[in-house]
């Protein structure tokens, strides 16, 4: 019974997850190859993974805004990379917000950057929180149902 | 940073490809990677991932046989995808697929002109990989000897490599020879390239950037340089305009000048190579044939000693090269040459030349009288230009017998048929030979051929108007109705026969013949008309422009011909001097065809035939030929091009000699059957001038015809 419930809410959530544009049909993918192959807990693998690199870039990021002088390019690649990392999960919105990011970089905008920066990490937080909720869900599921 | 390298499970079974297609993910962002590595194991595919460029390129060395393709991230901290892709490129044959998250087009662009395969935006999804084995198999099938585009040479780099010519097939043996070369261009390590590989982290991505003496010649710069070079001309073109006109940062006029160096040497080392092969495959020919000239001997002897002498400077300037580069000079040269033509030259060569045996000789003492006697007819038809159709008697030994010595025309007729049956019929031989075949033949004669021909034609799609046009032309003046179909048949023949030889590059270069193909037709029907020296280049190849075909013209007839073939494009000139009975073949060789004493080039022709023709893209080929030496070859064509000079060559020597055995036609046939028979171009080009020996004032060939093709040349 508890299980159906998790389950349910774990639905519940990726759909709004889907629904709200969080993550996009990449994601729906790497799902379906989860289902569909042995590779059980690859999303949560992944979803682990995107989380702790886009923390990382993210920090990167705000360390060289940081600078007196910001490296602009610097701030271009990794930008690049989190885009990269993000679509790469289907997390659409902060890959969104990357994109977004990019005309202040472009333009060399301190303020932009930082003003973007806090879009793309509102972004992520956002899917991370998605994310983690997820996972525990999962673990709940797979701690109860192998009985 | 960590490195990070995963290993797939054990390859499963190559022959259920693509299942187990080994593949090599790199990405320097983990999340792409296991994505990247999950969704290629989803396929199937046998995956090995590692999240640094440095890694990968290991692996890749050494382990060479161990992927089959590389996925590689274009940004990455450690190096730069497209120097990986490049460095990937250069060492290996092996397909690279670029990722990234920019699909910008200049990126992409940038990806492409390095040497990707293909480029792929992330999120890469599974619909796309599942796809990419193609370029696995694309690879093998098409470029197995075949140049990597880009490909570093120092000093190897043949000028003529056209980036849309580099599928060039190697043919370096024996005319028969279809098969290339397996080897693949492998093993050049450079200590260049283990420094790029420890100098980690350094964004390296102008293949230009010289920072040590050396200079990478990548594909774009190349490509730069060849440009110039074009745009130079091939007599102006020194190192230092090219420089100014490339116009890369950090190149150096000695770079240059030594890759324009480089490149002419390599030039010269691929037209020997393929030269000497096909002179050697002659004069065995011609051996078993037992020529019944002595001056035919003769002349075998004199070759026989200039090929001697060609082998002996190839190898010492193979000897060099290799010494230089460490590389196998002509393996590399086909490749970059990506001679189309090649395969087509070499082999062809000496099988045409048996095919052109027979018919000239027409197997039979007796029909050899009775092809004579029909040349002789029909000089008589006012147009004059009828050799071509004598040409295809080689095909059909049975239709040969059949005709009857006393029917001169029906044997040509015949002949012409057999030829058609064959499709080996050259593209020239195609357009001159039906149009003025039917006007020629007489309706006996075609009855019997033309049954053949029709069937004989399989399908030739690219048949341009203009030729079927100018054709029908021709034929319009004979009243014949038969005559215009039986044209556009052989015509169309001729197309499908360019078309095969070239196997795997067929769509490129078949489209390419065609539309050669039909503006050569027009030219060559002018040129028969004109008297004088008359020049004929092929179209096909480029070497149009500076062609310059210095023969003498003698008052008396001479014919020249550029016949091409699509792929194998022939340049086929001949020079025939025919008022005394004599003939003379342009480039050197001069054979009698109708004579029964076999008169070479050396004592009527001009003491120096040269015809240099500059491909301006490519290179320079130089044909000279020596007359009094019996024939010189120094020209190729480029890659593109068809060394057509060193074919015409020698099919006008074979046809020289009267006394052919009728086996040695056959076998000749049986090969032109297998094979594209360039000599019918120079066949035709002997029986025109046979013809017009016949007649006191008919000439052939024309200036026209030169221009037509270099034009045909410029188009292709």
């Amino acid at each position: 019974m508890a299980v159906a419930a998790l389950k349910v809410q774990l639905n519940a959530l990726l759909s709004n997850m889907f629904a709200t544009g969080m993550v996009d049909e990449q994601f729906q993918q790497l799902q379906s190859l989860e289902e569909g192959g042995t590779a059980s807990g690859f999303v949560a693998e992944v979803a682990t993974l995107f989380i702790e690199d886009a923390d990382r870039i993210i920090a990167d990021i705000a360390a060289l805004l940081d600078q007196p002088v910001v490296d602009f390019d610097k701030v271009d690649a990794h930008v690049h990379q989190l885009k990269g990392s993000s679509s790469s999960v289907g997390a659409q919105k902060v890959k969104l917000a990357c994109m977004h990011f990019r005309q202040f970089y472009e333009a060399k905008s301190k303020e932009g950057c930082l003003m973007a920066l806090a879009l793309v990490r509102s972004e992520f937080c956002d899917v991370r929180n998605k994310f983690q909720t997820m996972m525990q869900l999962e673990q709940q599921i797979e701690a109860c149902s192998p009985k | 940073m960590r490195t990070d390298v995963r290993r797939g499970a054990a390859a499963t079974g190559r022959d259920q490809f693509p299942v187990g297609m080994r593949v090599l993910a790199v990405d320097d962002d983990p999340v792409c990677l296991k994505v990247l590595e999950t969704l290629l194991r989803r396929c199937q595919y046998h995956v090995t991932a590692t999240n640094q460029a440095v890694i990968a390129l290991r692996m890749l060395r050494e382990n060479r046989d161990m992927f089959d393709l590389v996925i590689s991230d274009v940004h990455m901290p450690d190096m730069d995808g497209f120097k990986l892709l490049e460095l990937v490129g250069l060492e290996m044959d092996l397909p690279v697929i670029m990722l990234s998250v920019n699909g910008e087009t200049k990126t992409v662009m940038k990806g492409i002109t390095h040497g990707a395969c293909d480029y792929l935006l992330k999120p890469v999804r599974i619909e796309e990989l599942r796809n990419i084995w193609q370029h696995v198999v694309r690879r093998k099938f098409s470029t197995r000897d075949s140049v990597n585009l880009d490909t570093y040479e120092e000093c190897n780099k043949p000028p003529s490599a056209d980036s849309d010519y580099v599928f060039g097939q190697v043919t370096c043996g024996s005319p028969d020879q279809s098969g290339r070369p397996s080897k693949k261009r492998k093993e050049y390590h450079s200590e260049e390239e283990d420094e790029d590989e420890d100098s980690s982290g350094q964004d390296n991505d102008d293949p230009s950037a010289p920072k040590r003496p050396r200079v990478v010649w990548s594909v774009e710069l190349h490509r730069k340089f060849v440009a110039a070079l074009n745009h130079l001309g091939i007599d102006k073109a020194v190192p230092k305009r090219i420089l100014e006109l490339m116009n890369v940062e950090k190149l150096t006029r000695e770079n240059v000048a030594s890759h324009l160096q480089a490149s002419h040497l390599i030039y010269f080392l691929v037209v020997i190579s393929r030269l000497v092969p096909c002179v050697f495959h002659t004069c065995r020919a011609l051996s078993v044939l037992q020529p019944a000239a002595r001056h035919s001997e003769i002349t075998f002897a004199k070759y026989r000693l200039y090929l001697r002498r060609l082998s002996a400077v190839a190898s010492q300037q193979a000897g060099i090269v290799a010494a230089l580069g460490g590389r196998d000079p002509f393996l590399r040269m086909d490749a970059f040459e990506g001679l189309q033509g090649y395969q087509a030259f070499t082999s062809p060569a000496a099988l045409s030349t048996f095919s052109a045996h027979g018919l000239l000789n027409s197997p039979r003492n007796n029909q050899t009288a009775v092809v004579i006697q029909g040349v002789a007819t029909s000089r008589s038809i006012p147009t004059g230009s009828s050799s071509c159709t004598t040409n295809p008697l080689i095909g059909d030994a049975a239709k040969y017998h059949l005709s009857l010595p006393g029917n001169q025309h029906g044997n040509l007729g015949q002949g012409l048929a057999t030829s058609l049956g064959q499709a080996q019929l050259q593209q020239k031989w195609m357009n001159e030979g039906s149009g003025d075949l039917s006007t020629i033949l007489s309706g006996n004669s075609r009855a019997n051929g033309m049954p053949r021909m029709l069937p004989s034609v399989t399908s030739s799609p690219l048949l341009p108007p203009d030729l079927v046009e100018c054709t029908q032309a021709k034929v319009a003046i004979q009243p014949s109705v038969r005559a215009p179909s039986a044209s556009v048949e052989l015509l169309e023949g001729a197309i499908g026969a360019s078309s095969g030889p070239l196997e795997s590059r067929v769509s490129q270069q078949s489209a390419l013949p065609s539309s050669g193909f039909s503006a050569n037709m027009l030219p060559v029907h002018g040129s028969f008309s004109n008297n004088g020296a008359s020049f004929s280049s092929n179209g096909a190849t480029r070497l149009g422009d500076a062609f310059s075909a210095s023969f003498r013209p003698t008052n008396d007839l001479t014919v020249a011909r550029g016949t091409k073939v699509g792929a194998g494009s022939f340049g086929g000139t001949i020079h025939l001097s025919p008022d005394t009975e004599q003939k003379y073949v342009s480039f050197g060789s001069s054979d009698s065809l109708l004579d029964p004493k076999l008169v070479w080039s050396s004592s009527q022709l001009p003491s120096n035939i040269g015809a240099h023709y500059h491909s301006m893209s490519q290179r320079s080929n130089n044909c000279s030929i020596d007359s009094s030496h019996g024939g010189r070859m120094f020209g190729q064509t480029s890659a593109s091009a068809s060394t057509a000079a060193p074919q015409t060559k020698f099919d006008i020597l074979f046809s020289g000699d009267t006394s052919m055995a009728r086996n040695a036609s056959e076998s000749g046939a049986q090969r032109l059957q297998s094979e594209l028979s360039s000599s019918t171009c120079s066949f035709d080009g002997l029986l025109n001038s046979m013809i017009k020996v016949e007649k006191d004032d008919a000439a052939f060939g024309g200036d026209d015809l030169g221009c037509d093709f270099y034009s045909l040349g410029a188009c292709i």
